[in-house]
């Protein structure tokens, strides 16, 4: 037994082959190496490059457009060719009573959907585990799932019809209190709340998946070492299973704060009418009318620049927190 | 765990009153539903003067036949089908394959190639560059525009990606040890693998399609086109902002609240077809079997 | 069926070398086995042969034709991995013809490849079932099938054995060796198990830190170990290892350790060693035990005796290092309850260098 670990058998006949050939193997490796990957990966690329042309013409071609938020657009010139102006817009935009409007509505009705909507799913999976029947659970998971996947309009309709003054049910329950009908839908004060509560009544039951999820994760043996104990379930979820999913929490609020500024305006052009614009219009609100329906180009790309450049910073910085926090990225 | 017998007096009492509470969650979140379901089933004379509260009051399908008699409410169900149908098949189409690609380690640049879809997600151009870009490419009014013009979404194919990634790496190099192209590896070994995945991806297709709402009020302006939600928003708001006219078009058969109501039900039916369905994929297990960890 | 043939094979990752140029030759029908502790390279290694990673230098040729640039579907290799990789929406018939499918063979030479595979492999009765359906033993036979089937130049496995429990890897180790036999085909196999690749392997290759520590057939490894690292990683319990000194004996040199002594062989490199530090490897298996009778015992103390039926494991310490015992029982009830110290024959204690691990030249054990 030779002490050389690396022994094997002869080799010298291939000796002089091989060098050269990893000599020319070394050579303009980088050039080669991308070509090696083409050619071996080529498939790969044709699978990718519809949707990387996609985005490029339907997402990334747009952002070249936003130029025009600095731009006096005409749709003659088109978006190149239509003279700079520096930030006239934004200076229209920050003198213009409406826009300070919708940004402040934007951000309390933001503030509102966080305050209440956050913490409802988390109450709802809390009790869900709390309930031992399962085919009570199964069914009433069932139905709070379902407003998520109901159209906007519909969950409008829903609204408009519920609060009608002549015919809907909330002002016949309140008849019978004794209440004059109100005509709920025109009366900014009642604005706020009722776009609130029916985004929180859409949407709860299917956030409450999430932490579901995060739950159902927890080890049983956690809680039957408390039975054991002798803990009773309301010690349980406090001492186990809301710090066993406060990770989750914490993640989602870090999310949602990220994604404050977008309220579902979808669901306010359904319910906001001009008599309730004073508390219910928010800048994509705004933008909507300036631009698609007031064919305010420019002036409207400002607002919507304004709007995106705000959330990106929300959700950069959200994103950089959670990661931190979670040591794992959101995407 | 679940016996009853095993817990205290305080225990009982919690979970009973969690259960009245979520109860009582569940009953307003169905309520809403129900009452649009007997509105569009009450005459419409109960109906305006505000007597339905929980079952129909005064019968009758006359609603219904007003809204079916209306060539425009069949016109808009159609292109609530088609945009549907071919815009979750255009977005498979489009996300399983980039998702496969992007999933691959071996994909040159392929953190730049993630970054570029995530990018999408963390910063949007808005309303007014999408909408200008969508008429300088001709796709106003069309039915094309609407299927390709949102057939991408950057939350879709991460969620695949992230489930392709998930799929032992092994599998792919089997297959392609076993002499599989790529486009085999997909179809033939990660599809079948991923079924509950693209399962939840078509179904957040159909039912955002099905939903879909604002950029079709927005980009079609031809009422041969548009889909039935806009459709809908069309009657509930030209009646609901016209009283009198409302008021006029009031028979004691239909009022307004009943056809509109009569709508919602027709839009919400099918997806209540698929939402068994859905929810069989949303839980159901992802590898069986075939992989031990 | 072919050779394997393995010169200068590289693996870095940007600056990060993984494997540090491999020169190995796998002849033709050739059972060989991988084996070392985690992250020593040798799965890279094997996966390099395949065709899954990149070579970064070096040459890789199987039946003599440089494949380092060809795609693993074009090397007419296959491999068995650890997850069995098994596809679950196919039954084991599919599973099996997967590979014949995909190149396009006739449905007539799919079904006879299946068939005669499935009776090989004792899997004709499951042929309809999903894996998810099968135990861990009857995966790992379609594994095994579906590499077979194929017929290819040379396995691979990687690990294949390792999701198995250890009764039901003792008995697929014995099918494996079976199969080899009848196959007769060229095979690499990666395992850190040194069971094994005692068990199975023609030789043996004992990689550690990315880099070749010794190759040859298990009995020469065991007997034969290049160094400290091979000493301790084959057999079971691990070799001992006790630090001493050479000394200028009588008539032969001796290791001096503690105030005890023993003798070693009359080896040129021993004598020419005296003075210098080195490390004993002496084989559990390899001492009589002695007790207070026999006077130029080795003395250790016994800390506790392991009886496991036909055998028994003595826990000793010498100089404050824990040392091994592997016995048998049968008539030695006695000295089981008095040893105190064990006797070796010189020619059983292998002696390293106590700096560089590596075995002082010269020394040659024979089964």
């Amino acid at each position: 037994m030779s002490s050389d670990p690396n022994v094997t058998g002869p080799r010298t006949e291939t000796l002089v082959a091989d060098a050269s050939e990893a000599l020319r193997r070394r050579k303009g490796s980088r050039v080669q190496r991308v070509g090696d990957h083409l050619k071996r990966d080529w498939q790969l690329y044709v699978m990718l490059i519809p949707t990387i042309l996609w985005l490029l013409i339907f997402l990334y071609k747009p952002m070249y457009g936003l130029q025009i938020a600095f731009k006096d657009y005409s749709i003659f010139r088109g978006v190149a060719g239509s003279p700079w102006v520096g930030l006239e817009h934004f200076q229209t935009l920050f003198g213009n009573e409406q826009f300070l409007r919708a940004l402040k509505n934007t951000v309390i009705i933001s503030f509102y959907s966080l305050i209440f909507g956050f913490p409802m799913p988390i109450l709802l999976a809390l009790m869900f585990n709390e309930i031992l029947h399962q085919t009570f659970k199964k069914t009433a998971q069932t139905i709070v799932y379902l407003p998520h996947f109901i159209s906007s309009v519909i969950i409008a309709g829903i609204v408009i019809t519920a609060f009608s003054p002549s015919a809907g049910i909330v002002n016949t329950v309140l008849e019978w209190f004794g209440v004059d009908p109100v005509y709920f839908l025109t009366r900014p004060e009642w604005f706020r709340p009722i776009f609130v509560g029916t985004s929180i009544w859409q949407e709860a039951g299917f956030q409450s998946i999430v932490y579901l999820a995060a739950i159902a994760g927890v080890s049983p043996t956690l809680y039957e070492s408390a039975v054991v104990d002798g803990a009773s379930r309301w010690q349980m979820m406090w001492k186990i299973t809301i710090p066993s999913i406060l990770p989750t929490i914490i993640i989602m609020l870090i999310i949602r704060i990220g994604n404050m500024l977008e309220v579902s305006f979808e669901m306010i052009i359904l319910l906001y009418q001009p008599a309730t614009y004073q508390t219910a219009d928010v800048v994509n609100t705004f933008i909507y009318r300036q631009g698609i329906q007031g064919g305010q180009y420019d002036l409207a790309a400002a607002a919507g620049l304004f709007n995106a450049g705000v959330a990106f910073v929300l959700v950069m910085t959200a994103n950089t927190i959670a990661k931190r926090y979670s040591r794992t990225s959101l995407w | 765990m679940t016996n009853m017998n095993l817990y205290s007096r305080g225990d009982r009492a919690f979970v009973i009153l969690n259960m009245v509470l979520i109860g009582l969650f569940t009953i307003s979140t169905l309520y809403p539903f129900i009452y649009i379901g007997s509105l569009s089933l009450s005459s419409g004379f109960e109906a305006r003067a505000g007597n339905v509260i929980l079952t129909p009051v005064g019968f009758t399908l006359e609603a219904y036949k007003r809204v079916l008699a209306e060539p425009l409410f069949w016109a808009s169900y159609k292109n609530t089908f088609i945009y549907t149908i071919g815009g979750t098949l255009m977005s498979l189409a489009f996300i399983i394959p980039g998702a496969y690609a992007l999933s691959r380690p071996q994909l040159y640049g392929r953190r730049f190639w993630n970054l570029m879809v995530a990018f999408t997600m963390w910063f949007h151009a808005g309303m007014i560059p999408f909408f200008l870009n969508m008429r300088d490419l001709g796709l106003l009014d069309s039915y094309f525009g609407i299927i390709i013009g949102f057939a991408v979404n950057g939350f879709n194919i991460i969620l695949l990606r992230n489930f392709f990634e998930g799929i032992p790496q092994s599998f792919e190099e089997a297959a392609r040890m076993d002499g599989a192209s790529e486009f085999q590896v997909l179809w033939k070994v990660y599809m079948p693998l991923s079924k509950p995945a693209i399962a939840t991806v078509a179904l957040f297709c159909i039912v955002s399609r099905w939903n879909g709402f604002f950029w079709a009020m927005v980009l079609l302006q031809d009422e041969s086109k548009i889909p039935l939600q806009v459709y809908l928003r069309k009657v509930i708001a030209e009646l609901s902002d016209d009283e009198e006219f409302a008021n006029s078009l009031m028979t004691a058969a239909y009022s307004f609240e009943t056809v509109s109501a009569a709508i919602m039900v027709c839009s919400i039916i099918p997806i209540l077809l698929i939402y068994p369905f859905l929810q069989k994929y949303f839980s159901k297990g992802i590898l069986l079997g075939g992989v031990k960890e | 069926m072919a050779g394997v043939s393995l010169t200068g094979i590289v693996k870095a990752y940007g600056a990060h070398r993984v494997v540090h140029g491999i020169d190995l030759e796998v002849q033709e029908k050739e059972f060989v086995v991988l084996v070392g502790p985690s992250g020593c390279g040798k799965s890279t290694t094997l996966r390099m042969i395949a065709g899954l990673e990149e070579i970064s230098d070096g040459d890789l040729k199987i039946d003599g034709r440089n494949v380092n640039r060809v795609a693993p579907k074009d090397r007419d290799v296959a491999m068995v991995f650890q997850n069995y990789a098994l596809y679950p929406h196919l039954n084991v018939a599919d599973n099996i013809a997967f590979g014949l499918r995909i190149r396009k063979e006739s449905k007539e030479k799919i079904a006879a490849s299946v068939k005669e595979v499935s009776g090989i492999l004792g899997l004709t009765d499951y042929l309809d079932r999903r894996p998810a359906d099968l135990s861990g033993g009857q995966r790992q036979r379609v594994a095994m099938g579906r590499a077979i089937v194929r017929q290819p130049k040379v396995f691979l496995f990687d690990e294949p054995l390792s999701n198995l429990d250890a009764k039901l890897r003792t008995q697929m180790r014995a099918e494996i060796k079976r199969l080899h036999k009848r196959l007769g085909a060229t095979s690499i196999y990666v395992t850190h198990d040194q069971v094994e690749a005692m068990t199975l392997a023609d030789r043996i290759v004992v990689m550690h830190d990315g880099r070749i520590e010794q190759i040859g057939t298990p009995m020469d490894l065991f007997l034969n170990p290049a160094n400290t690292f091979v000493a301790s990683f084959l057999g079971s319990p691990p070799m001992n290892m006790v630090r001493a000194r050479i000394e200028a004996g009588e008539t032969a040199p001796v290791a001096e350790f503690g105030g005890q002594r023993v003798t070693l062989q009359p080896l040129p490199a021993l004598r020419d060693a005296v003075g210098q530090e080195v490390t004993l490897g002496i084989r559990p298996e390899f001492v009589t035990l002695a007790d207070e009778s026999v006077a130029d015992r080795v003395r250790l103390e016994v800390d506790i005796v392991e009886t496991l039926g036909s055998e028994a494991l003595i826990h000793a310490v010498l100089q404050g290092e824990p040392f091994v015992i592997r016995t048998e029982t049968v008539g030695q009830k006695t000295v089981l309850d008095t040893v105190s110290g064990f006797t070796i024959a010189p020619h059983l204690i292998r002696v390293f260098d106590a700096k560089t691990g590596q075995a002082l030249p010269g020394q040659v054990m024979t089964q």
